[in-house]
């Protein structure tokens, strides 16, 4: 909840606020916090204990239990989409 | 950007196995929620940024409910086809894929449930999906269209996965995406619980 409430936060920060050319400023702030993001998931993976043993013995299973679920989610979600959303493309279609 | 982001990755994992401790890295770990909160500010500042959106979302009215339940039955049928393959329980094939990605929850509650060997699966399998849609945005963008960026994300994207997509699609995306995330994070617990109950 914290998060969403900090997002619309921003967004209101964003209409009201913040000086526009400072956009560029921001682009790269984004890209610089994800990564560090990313980096910290990694550390907190790697310190699980048994983390490689862990992955070993389940880890087929859980390749299968991620893959075929987020897969279907994607043949669902995809033809709907254009219907409902047709504004919304792919990149070069804008 | 998505060469920064496994780089980022792999030298996480590499420095938490390592046992190393560089206080700056230190500090940097302990802090993702923090960082989670920070990223949360920026990404609503790129969206206030620009105007008439809230118009543009409200215009879509039930039409908001199709990527949630798009997700849910797609991950559903996943699971579906799982229990075939793996001959594991209703309950628990279905349970590990309710959790849209939602790693945390959904590995705590089944172990509670179904014991610590499905616990992991789920864990791991839910924490491949967040991961897999940080790296699958950039694709599906590019390939598929903008909504469906949305679709591996599940849960997770109204929080961790957002910053990739504003990245690589729009604003109003994004606010699709808040929404999203909000109902499949609220219906998460009541699906676990359902498909318990179906099983």
């Amino acid at each position: 909840m914290d998060v969403i409430l900090l997002f619309f936060l921003g967004a209101l920060i964003g209409k009201y606020l913040f000086p526009l050319h400072f956009q560029p400023v921001l682009e790269k702030l984004l890209m610089f916090f994800t990564l560090c993001l990313i980096f910290a998931m990694g550390v907190q993976l790697g310190q699980r204990e048994n983390f490689f043993a862990e992955l070993s013995s389940v880890g087929m299973e859980s390749l299968l239990f991620f893959l075929l679920p987020t897969l279907g989610s994607i043949f669902v979600v995809y033809p709907f989409s254009r219907i409902v959303f047709p504004n919304l493309k792919k990149k070069e279609e804008k | 950007m998505l060469l920064f982001a496994i780089i980022a990755l792999l030298a996480g994992i590499l420095y938490g196995t390592s046992g190393l401790s560089i206080s700056f890295l230190d500090l940097l770990s302990a802090q993702s929620n923090s960082i989670l909160w920070v990223l949360m500010v920026c990404v609503g500042i790129s969206v206030g940024l620009h105007h008439g959106l809230l118009a543009k979302i409200r215009a879509y009215r039930l039409r908001i409910f199709v990527l949630p339940l798009g997700i849910i039955a797609g991950s559903c049928l996943g699971g579906l086809v799982c229990q075939l393959l793996m001959q594991n329980g209703l309950a628990e094939s279905l349970a590990i894929t309710g959790g849209l990605g939602w790693y945390s929850l959904t590995g705590v509650l089944v172990t509670e449930l179904s014991g610590a060997h499905f616990g992991s699966i789920a864990f791991f399998s839910n924490l491949l999906r967040e991961l897999f849609s940080f790296f699958s945005i950039p694709l599906i963008a590019k390939y598929l269209n903008y909504p469906t960026c949305i679709a591996p994300a599940g849960a997770t994207s109204e929080d961790t996965t957002l910053p990739m997509m504003i990245r690589y699609t729009n604003e109003e995306t994004v606010v699709l995406s808040v929404l999203n995330g909000v109902l499949c994070s609220l219906a998460v617990p009541f699906l676990l619980k359902f498909y318990y109950w179906l099983g």
